[in-house]
């Protein structure tokens, strides 16, 4: 490493707007989790050395060049399916499934990998068979989607299985597949749904069904949904003021650092936080797609909108969940929630997108 | 195709996705706008249902004093070991190791459990009560062992004086159902929420209101386990009123040893304004079993002995008057202009109506002269019988309802009784049967129908020692001027000749040749009395009443009435021994006692 590189790549321009506002939600979110943990100052430390982990990949990621991503891509996978193969036999329990593996000093999310691994796997796939669209490849890129679906699925984390799937799909989608397979398929989920859902744990079904009618059972399975809705309501138009919610204080909301910091944040902040909030992420997905249409090839702009919508699927199921209109199925917010491999995976897709966008085109390498 | 595919499918369908995810946002922008503004007001009171309880703090309640501040219902600390349910996980490894430092028994488990069954909030239960302080301190000491048992202090009532006195006193118990709707009529409630006890008989059924005290409470930040968190507001609880009787404890205690084994009644009363001195129902029970909650056991045994000790007898208590009716017959007579001096009979030893049916005198071959002084001293039944029937009911009972006697005193304790002055209307209505002139004739000397209370009989003796005072009876110091409510006793109007010449009768009474004679002997101060037999049976037709035969149960009822001193009256007592033979010898005694203590002893 010499100074040419430092001057060439550390310093070349990024986008300031976008890395502004996720630096923005990254201090919202230190200044939230004080709160939700409970000025817990060891867990806001270990998030601030996430923060920093992931800052840099992403710089690291900004510059390098694409042509390395894109040859890495099925190493990736590779290792993301290993990573999740181990897991499942190997890994730690946690909440009555298994998701994390031991990497010595600290522990890693092997279906967090997949958000990124995935959709560069899908990309160089498609990039490999560029002119080629044909069924027999959407098929074959529909069973690199469902083999770590089905690992995760069995952790069991129903939460991130369906959101890789939807990723997955929507990638493929993106990637010229005919309007009428789509409404075939459709249908076909439709007819397959039950089979589906025999194959749901209990209490997978469970928060299905109190998603239904959470007040039906509300020291059940509802009693998270109700306990985060309560948070929200109770924050109004203003909320009750930062270390003031009662929901987290006196522990009525579960997983307030992790899954529920929303929840948290809607109590303290009130109506308004959460408008400047969503409207800070609607600018983060706004550049990003707008990044995306600018770029100048298949891979690049498949593995941006990939990402992208990975990001954004996890924003729109976990405010969904904390505002009782999707079960609680554990996805994070990006960029917001407690958790070292969220955190690193999505500052690393920020920086795949940038790098992308930097050099615009394969061809420009 | 690669160029066509990015300009126009990909281009397309990323617009497509990218409005899609557009949509999304702005529909979950609504979902929070619903929640938090147009719901708020809803989820705020959730937030606060969830996290504030109200914890109601009891107020202690009001001590009970005797006239001379001798404490008589006290409040003792009561150590309690209560878990918090929530926190344990299993009951049975809990109680276990507790069981190795305080006792538990099986009892405990079960009430353990029948309250959990039944909780409404997320409180903490008592697993164990009642610890003696040195089992409170043994807990302490190992109390880092149970972070899920706290120790709890409570106030208990406590009666230091056992069973003395416990009929007026009365007792708690837990408040029932039925107690809980009349709390309810009277919009009492909500001050008893915290409270576990009320008052169910005597003063502490009559004085409630104010021994009560009014209720305080908590609001107490709880986390999602029910754990208090800290404290937000309080508002004390307000401890009830001390209330001092009237009673005076030593004399209480006095007329009581004085009773010994015996059933039977006293009133004693202060005749210049209606303090209740003494007021003794024998047997006595002890008030504290209630405190606890009776068990089922003990109930059974109160309430069904042939003893009655449950039984009020000086309020609830009734009893024909026998010949202490005497001097409030002579009153009636004499304010009738029958039978003043110098009349007077000569006493074959019986009365007879038309010479059919002879009523007999007490004393076999009669008194001789008597007239209406000695009629009282020697409680001549000749006399009364042929005054009675010439004075007829109306007019008699008219007179003894001055006295206070068929209707209630209106003293300061619930559920009194108003006793019975029978005339014929009243026969008729009961039996349907007409009234008999020898009824009238025995209803001269206080058998028949008429019954009285022992404190019916009291109050009329003071009205005889000291007619121009208008009392009510009452236990509660200094009460009569707060209970308006109450018409106070109209002073009798009686001419001042009518009451010396009865009060004559009644000083002789305890003189030479009286029926109490022996009262009079080496006394300091003059008591004037009237001694009464009661007859718990008839006796057949020509049958003589021997005591010794009789079985203890159907032996006649001594009373006695009495007042000293004689010329300046400072109390007046109202005896009832029942089944206790003749009313000189066994009541009197009693009323001796209590005279020379309150008349002659140096601490009065």
């Amino acid at each position: 490493m010499n100074f040419t590189f430092l001057q060439n790549y550390i310093f070349r321009k990024i986008d300031r707007s976008l890395f502004g506002s996720i630096f923005l939600i990254l201090i919202i979110g230190l200044i939230n989790l004080t709160s939700a943990n409970q000025q817990d100052a060891p867990q806001t430390l270990s998030q601030i050395f996430n923060i920093i982990i992931g800052v840099s990949f992403f710089y690291l990621i900004c510059n390098i060049k694409t042509r390395i991503i894109l040859s890495f891509a099925p190493w990736a996978y590779l290792i993301s399916i290993v990573l999740l193969i181990l897991v499942n036999s190997f890994g730690i329990e946690s909440h009555g499934a298994q998701r994390w593996i031991s990497l010595g000093i600290f522990n890693i999310q092997p279906s967090e990998t997949l958000k990124i691994s995935l959709p560069l796997m899908l990309a160089w796939f498609y990039q490999k068979n560029d002119y080629k669209i044909y069924y027999k490849i959407h098929f074959l890129a529909g069973l690199l989607i469902f083999l770590p679906f089905y690992l995760v699925l069995i952790q069991p984390d129903l939460g991130t299985s369906i959101l890789i799937l939807w990723v997955g799909i929507i990638i493929i989608f993106l990637a010229g597949l005919p309007i009428k397979f789509l409404t075939i398929s459709f249908f076909g989920l439709l007819v397959f749904s039950p089979f589906i859902w025999n194959s749901l744990l209990s209490y997978q079904k469970q928060r299905i069904l109190s998603l239904i009618d959470p007040f039906s059972d509300p020291y059940g399975s509802g009693y998270h949904s109700i306990q985060s809705m309560i948070a929200l309501g109770s924050g109004g138009g203003f909320g009750r003021g930062w270390l003031n919610g009662t929901q987290t204080k006196l522990d009525f909301l579960p997983e307030t650092s992790t899954d529920f910091a929303f929840s948290v944040f809607s109590e303290e902040f009130g109506f308004l936080g959460v408008l400047a909030v969503i409207a800070i992420y609607t600018f983060i997905f706004y550049r990003c797609m707008w990044m995306t249409s600018k770029m100048q090839d298949n891979f690049s702009r498949l593995l941006s909108a990939g990402l992208t919508v990975s990001l954004f699927s996890g924003f729109i199921i976990n405010l969904a969940m904390i505002s009782g209109i999707f079960p609680i199925v554990g996805v994070p917010l990006p960029f917001f929630s407690y958790g070292g491999t969220s955190m690193v995976v999505s500052l690393i897709s920020i920086g795949i997108i940038m790098n992308l966008y930097l050099n615009k085109s394969l061809i420009a390498n | 195709m690669d160029k066509y595919y990015i300009k126009y499918i990909l281009g397309n369908r990323l617009r497509f996705i990218f409005y899609c995810f557009l949509t999304v946002f702005f529909l979950i922008i609504l979902r929070f706008f619903y929640i938090q503004i147009l719901q708020n007001n809803y989820y705020s009171t959730q937030a606060l249902y969830n996290s504030i309880k109200i914890i109601p703090i009891a107020p202690a309640r009001g001590l009970i004093f005797d006239r001379n501040n001798i404490i008589i219902a006290d409040n003792k600390l009561n150590y309690s070991l209560e878990i918090i349910p929530e926190k344990i996980e299993n009951l049975s490894t809990i109680v276990g190791e507790l069981s190795k430092v305080v006792s538990i028994e099986e009892k405990d488990i079960k009430r353990y459990k029948r309250i959990l069954k039944n909780k409404q909030f997320s409180n903490s239960i008592p697993i164990k009560s009642n610890l003696t302080i040195k089992e409170a301190a043994k807990f302490v000491s190992n109390s880092y062992q149970f972070p899920s048992i706290e120790l709890k202090e409570t106030i208990k009532r406590f009666y230091p004086q056992g069973s003395v006195g416990v009929h007026f006193i009365g007792y708690i118990n837990r408040i029932s159902k039925k107690d809980l709707i009349i709390l309810e009529s009277k919009g009492l409630k909500k001050n008893y929420i915290g409270t576990d006890h009320i008052g169910k008989s005597g003063v502490e059924l009559q004085y409630e209101n104010e021994l009560h005290g009014i209720s305080g409470f908590e609001h107490i930040e709880v986390n999602s386990i029910g754990k208090p968190i800290r404290v937000l507001k309080t508002s004390p609880a307000e401890e009830g009123g001390n209330i001092h009787l009237t009673i005076d404890l030593k004399m209480q205690k006095i007329a009581e040893d004085a009773f010994k084994n015996k059933k039977g009644a006293l009133i004693a009363i202060d005749p210049t304004n209606g303090e209740i001195l003494a007021y003794v129902s024998m047997p006595t029970y002890n008030p504290g079993f209630f405190v606890d909650g009776i068990s089922h056991k003990n109930w059974n045994k109160l309430n069904q002995s042939n003893d009655k000790p449950l039984l009020d007898r000086a309020i609830n208590g009734l009893y024909p008057p026998g010949s202490t009716l005497k001097p409030f017959v002579a009153v009636a007579a004499l304010e009738n202009q029958l039978r003043a001096p110098p009349f007077k009979i000569n006493d074959p030893g019986y009365f007879s109506i038309n010479n059919s049916r002879r009523f007999r005198d007490w004393k076999i071959g009669g008194h001789g002269e008597v007239n209406i002084i000695k009629a009282i001293a020697v409680s001549c039944d000749t006399f009364f019988y042929g005054l009675a029937v010439e004075l007829g009911i109306p007019r008699l009972n008219k007179s003894l309802a001055n006295f206070g006697f068929g209707k209630k005193t209106g003293i300061d304790l619930p559920n009194e009784k108003k006793g019975l002055l029978a005339d014929a209307k009243w026969k008729k209505k009961k039996y349907n049967k007409k009234w008999y002139s020898g009824e009238t004739a025995i209803t001269g000397i206080g058998q028949g129908y008429t019954q009285v209370t022992p404190i019916q009989l009291a109050l009329a003796t003071s009205k005889i020692a000291l007619p121009n005072k208008s009392i009510v009876p009452h236990i509660k110091l200094n009460s009569q001027s707060l209970r308006q409510n109450i018409d106070l006793t109209a002073p009798l109007i009686i001419s001042e000749q009518t009451i010396q010449w009865v009060k004559k009768g009644m000083e002789n009474v305890t003189d030479d040749g009286g029926t109490a004679a022996f009262i009079g002997q080496n006394i300091q101060y003059k008591v004037a009395a009237k001694t009464g037999t009661a007859q718990v049976f008839s006796l057949k037709k020509g049958e003589v009443y021997d005591e010794e035969k009789v079985p203890d149960h159907l032996k006649d009822h001594a009373l006695f009435i009495a007042y000293a001193p004689a010329e300046n009256p400072k109390i007046a007592v109202a005896i009832v021994v029942e089944n206790g033979g003749h009313g000189g010898s066994t009541a009197g005694p009693i009323a001796k006692k209590i005279f020379d203590y309150y008349l002659t002893s140096e601490s009065h």
